[in-house]
């Protein structure tokens, strides 16, 4: 079947961030077409150019995000030949009509961004119902404006389908007066009631940039109509493409979030000079659409238990949710993982970039206490510095404080002494490739006080390697009772787990198989791949695609078998709890998957 | 995940203060004692309760179990009533950033905050804390618009428009200088060439005056807006005496020219462009302060008013002087019409009208050459009085009244549609920060 691959400055670019991942995912299930939509965030990006596409990838269609701040002529040239020779081929503004709708939409929309605003404080401190989805207590007001949002949003799509020229309407000042109204209408919040003219005209802008994509031509019969599942690989402004087909051809939509998109604006408004009304608004905007998404979306997937703790937060169903662990590869580290030994007792390693968010510091301390107890003990850090002056910076701090606190040792009075705690880069003479790094070592230490998911513990775990790590972001989930954790900043604890590890080598043996039997279960590529495969026919068994043209043969006459029995069934068959629950039978309703399992089989047969 | 801000205590490394220095001269000296007390606010926040972590590791290492009991004394004598104090004071920067709860628990999670770490706070997650945080912290009272600042002065810059903003007006003084230099010496196709290559020069300073500075309309005019220009510019260097032909019965005999308005002319594109600059400069900073677009509205009328005024007074006095040191003929209060005509227009085109410009531009052509063909018209048999309303209006007040009425006709309604549109704030938007550099392509 066709799947349309939507993604936000990544894949086909060749220096996109999830690239990589979005590569395997079309290599591996190739026995799926793919349509790429991609979106670019720079020019630099769209001049790099595209990593070289397999073959299943059947069209790409890209599209700039990052034209905002040019003045963007509409789409319509004027209308009649004497307008366009005396004003010289300028772009026609709406007419009446599609102002007054562009005007109500876009009111709505900014009603329910000012009102999410305004419930910040407030639904928040009414608490967790909220968040876990019951009835909260201003619940009412919050569905009300959800239902303005998707109202407006749509309206706004269905309008730049039809007439284009969205961006000249939201830069124009109809939109800044529709904004200015929303934000003075009573029941907004204080932040949102201060705003300055300066800041409607930034807010007009930034939603000119985050709608960007409801003015693109992608949603025709033969763009986003023709694919059978849309995939967007992020939230936010890939995912909106993926709203609007499934509002326009009833098409599905899977959302993978391995960061959430609603979170990473966050930390990204922090860096920007925008004010704080401003940044109320977004904020409002971007928390409404991702409840959108998550509402709209069929399945919402993501790489662990902090990111699907946000996606809750942000109203998505429980049971919509699924974790898909990165894949990473793994037969590299094979040798070394079924070698079976648990390496050399006197040494710890530490493998990764070397940052302030890693903290060495901290590591540096917990091995002095480590060298108290075992004099004989030694560190290996190996890494690069973060590019940059910084960089070298930390890394000459972590020098310096390892040369202060560990004077260099010798074996008796004639050799030469070297420093217990050793800087090394991979691709050295003592460490040619990164499983050598492992190997290294008998216990691999993580000490950072940051970590998304950290990829350098799950590689330890693939070389069958004790760890020791500190309690930061994924790291408990991906560990999970395979190796030691301490919390973060706890440089005695680090060491005391340190040692205890370093003094038992059985048990480091069987932390270790524990962690490689672990990970290879959980963070292949395979697994990665499988789960995109068994969820893409799940997808695509509810919601089965029939096209006319499909069910008649060259001569126009109906093709047998074309349609499968079910689809002569009332009602919708497929879809979870969709049965009419009178008629359902008691063997039945122990779970819709089976029937699922059943219509896949039958009507399956094309995907 | 997410990069650190920049708030206290992101992990750094240890380049400020000497407590690193204290602690590992601590570690080094000798064994501590377990409970001895320890400087930095991180050594309050390790959970002594959970040192070895949820790792369901089932035999504990008995060193871990002692340091956690013995820790656990200290922090309770130490441990302050409200654990949430100074977490909140280590963050009080982003909670006094935060618009939203969510923002506080994105960056106390890149900080490090961790559910667990939360528990310690009495809260069930992150964002519960988050939420305790951004109720607690008062927002920052009545926070001061800071926008984008008004552009700061850029001497440099300025100067180079505005020289090159001279540079038509001193092409033109030259070839007038020239011309009346050279008067006798030369006969007339030597005369007509350098008439020719001063009139090139002039064209090619316009263009590079317009290309950078306030009156750059970054390819927002058009090809059609660029005819109009130099149909006006033209028909005052040769409207006055085409007329004067036309209704002599001609047209026959030596054109008798007049340039001394567009002498005026040239010269009036430097005041021209600075209108054009006070405008865009007031403009902006009024639209920093102000709070509500009538406001704003409000405030940018008169503005537009007394940058129309300005140049009309500074191109009235060239036209004098051009007038006074050249003499000659010549319309010139059609000359002033137009003047202010091509300001309006190229405002709007910089703004982001340029339809309307066009327009404008186009009605004041349409209007001067209309006179000249209904006097031709007249001429037909039967049509005299399509001839009657130009032979009117030139016997009253002269050849000069069509250019005038033309051009200030089309000023007038351009002025009446500059004060409506250029007073919305979307329009100010669209215009470059004047001092941003110049934008010599």
């Amino acid at each position: 079947m066709r799947i349309g691959l939507l993604t936000d400055g990544g894949y086909p670019h060749a220096n996109g961030e999830s690239g990589l991942w979005c590569d395997r995912l079309v290599r591996g299930l190739a026995q799926h077409e793919f349509d790429l939509f991609a979106l670019s965030r720079s020019a630099e990006q769209e001049e790099r150019g595209w990593v070289p596409l397999p073959i299943q990838v059947g069209r790409v269609r890209t599209a700039p995000l990052w034209t905002a701040d040019e003045d963007v002529p509409g789409t319509r040239a004027p209308r009649g030949l004497l307008a366009r020779m005396v004003t010289g081929g300028h772009a026609r503004p709406y007419g009446r009509r599609e102002r007054q709708r562009f005007t109500a939409h876009l009111a709505a929309l900014a009603a329910s961004v000012c009102a999410a605003g305004a419930a910040g404080g407030e639904r928040d401190a009414s608490g967790g119902e909220a968040a876990a989805g019951g009835p909260g207590g201003d619940g009412r007001t919050s569905a009300t404006a959800d239902a303005r949002f998707t109202q407006g949003l749509y309206g706004l799509a269905e309008l730049a389908r039809e007439h284009g020229g969205l961006t000249a309407a939201l830069r124009s000042e109809t939109a800044v007066r529709v904004l200015e109204a929303a934000c003075r209408a009573p029941g907004t919040g204080r932040t949102v009631q201060t705003a300055t003219v300066p800041d409607l005209l930034a807010f007009a802008r930034e939603l000119d940039r985050v709608l960007r994509p409801l003015s693109f031509d992608w949603y025709d019969e033969e763009g986003l109509g023709a694919v059978d599942l849309c995939h967007a690989t992020s939230g936010g402004a890939a995912a909106l493409p993926g709203l609007l087909a499934k509002r326009f051809f009833g098409v599905p939509l899977l959302v993978t979030e391995y960061g959430v998109q609603l979170r990473a604006h966050y930390l990204a408004a922090t860096g920007t000079e925008l004010n704080a009304p401003v940044r109320a608004l977004l904020a409002g905007f971007h928390g409404r659409l991702a409840t959108e998404v998550y509402r709209q979306a069929a399945v919402v997937t993501q790489g662990n238990a902090h990111a699907r703790r946000w996606q809750e937060r942000c109203g998505a169903e429980r049971e919509k949710l699924r974790t898909v662990h990165p894949g990473m590869e793994s037969e590299r580290f094979t040798a070394l993982g079924e070698s079976g030994d648990s390496g050399p007792d006197d040494t710890l390693v530490w493998v990764g970039r070397i940052e302030p968010a890693k903290d060495l510091i901290a590591l540096l301390h917990a091995f002095a206490e480590v060298r108290k107890a075992e004099p004989d003990t030694r560190l290996r850090i190996i890494g690069a510095p973060a590019p940059g002056p910084e960089g070298a910076a930390h890394l000459a701090h972590c020098r310096a404080l390892a040369a202060q606190l560990f004077p260099d040792e010798a074996t008796d009075a004639h050799a030469v002494g070297d420093n217990p705690v050793s800087f090394e880069d991979i691709g050295g003479a003592e460490v040619p490739e990164l499983p050598d790094a492992y190997a290294a070592g008998g216990v691999v230490v993580l000490s950072s006080v940051t970590e998304g998911f950290p990829a350098g513990l799950v590689e330890a775990m693939f070389c069958g390697r004790a760890t020791v790590s500190t309690d930061v972001g994924a790291v408990v989930e991906v560990i999970g009772g395979t190796g030691l954790v301490v919390p973060p900043r706890n440089p005695r604890a680090l060491a005391d787990a340190c040692l205890a590890l370093l003094r038992d080598p059985e048990r480091r043996a069987r932390l270790g198989a524990a962690a490689r039997a672990r990970a290879l279960e959980l963070f292949t590529v395979e697994q990665n791949l499988a789960a995109f495969r068994g969820i893409y026919l799940e997808l695509i068994s509810h919601s089965p695609v029939r096209r006319e043209a499909e069910a008649v043969d060259a001569d126009g006459g109906p093709r047998p078998f074309a349609t499968p029995p079910e689809a002569h069934v009332l009602g919708p068959w497929a879809g979870p709890g969709a049965a009419p629950a009178g008629r359902t039978p008691s063997w039945a309703a122990a779970g819709p998957r089976t029937v699922c399992a059943g219509a896949r089989g039958a009507g399956g047969g094309d995907a | 995940m997410g990069r650190p801000t920049e708030v206290s205590d992101a992990p750094a490394a240890p380049s400020t203060g000497g407590s690193w220095d204290l602690r590992s001269r601590a570690l080094v000296s000798g064994p501590s004692a377990a409970g001895e007390p320890e400087p930095g606010p991180q050594r309050d926040a390790a959970d002594p309760a959970g040192a070895a972590g949820p790792s369901g590791v089932p035999a504990r290492a008995p060193e871990i179990a002692r340091t956690a009991s013995a820790r656990r004394l200290s922090a309770s004598r130490r441990g302050p009533a409200d654990p949430v104090k100074s977490l909140m004071h280590r963050h009080r920067e982003l909670c006094e950033r935060a618009v939203d709860p969510l923002e506080v628990a994105a960056g106390l999670e890149a900080h490090g905050v961790t559910d667990r770490t939360a528990a310690r706070y009495r809260h069930r997650d992150v964002f519960s804390l988050a939420e305790e945080l951004f109720a607690r912290v008062p927002g920052v009272a009545a926070n001061p618009a800071t926008g984008p600042e008004a552009p700061e002065r850029d001497i440099a810059t300025r100067a180079a428009w505005s020289l090159r903003a001279l540079l038509p007006g001193a092409a033109c003084l030259a070839t007038v200088g020239a011309l009346g230099f050279t008067e006798g010496t030369l006969e007339g196709r030597a005369r007509l060439a350098v008439a020719l290559a001063g009139a090139l020069l002039a064209a090619a300073g316009l263009a590079l005056a317009l290309r950078s500075g306030p009156l750059h309309a970054e390819g927002r005019s058009s090809g059609a807006a660029r005819v109009y220009g130099c149909w006006l510019l033209g028909y005052v260097l040769y409207g006055e005496p085409l007329l004067d032909q036309v209704l002599s019965g001609g047209p026959e005999g030596p054109w008798d020219i007049t340039p001394a308005p567009l002498l005026g002319l040239a010269l009036a594109l430097a005041p021209a462009t600075w209108c054009a600059h006070l405008f865009s400069v007031h403009a902006q900073r009024r639209l920093i302060g102000s709070r509500a677009l009538e406001e704003f509205a409000a405030g940018v009328r008169p503005l537009l008013f007394g940058a129309i005024a300005l140049h009309l007074c500074a191109l009235a006095g060239l036209l004098y002087l051009a007038h006074l040191g050249y003499g000659g003929g010549g319309a010139f209060a059609g000359a002033a019409a137009l003047g202010v005509l091509l300001l309006l227009a190229r405002l709007l085109t910089v703004h982001g009208f340029p339809g309307l410009a066009a327009g404008g531009l186009a009605f004041a052509c349409a209007a001067e050459a209309l006179a000249p063909a209904l006097v031709l018209a007249g001429r037909l048999p039967g049509l005299h009085f399509l001839a009657r309303p130009v032979d009117l209006l030139v016997m009253t007040s002269g050849t000069g009244s069509v250019p005038a009425i033309a051009c200030g006709g089309a000023a007038l309604g351009l002025l009446v549609a500059a004060t409506v549109v250029l007073s919305r704030a979307s329009a100010h938007t669209t215009a470059r920060p004047v001092d941003e550099g110049p934008v010599v392509a």
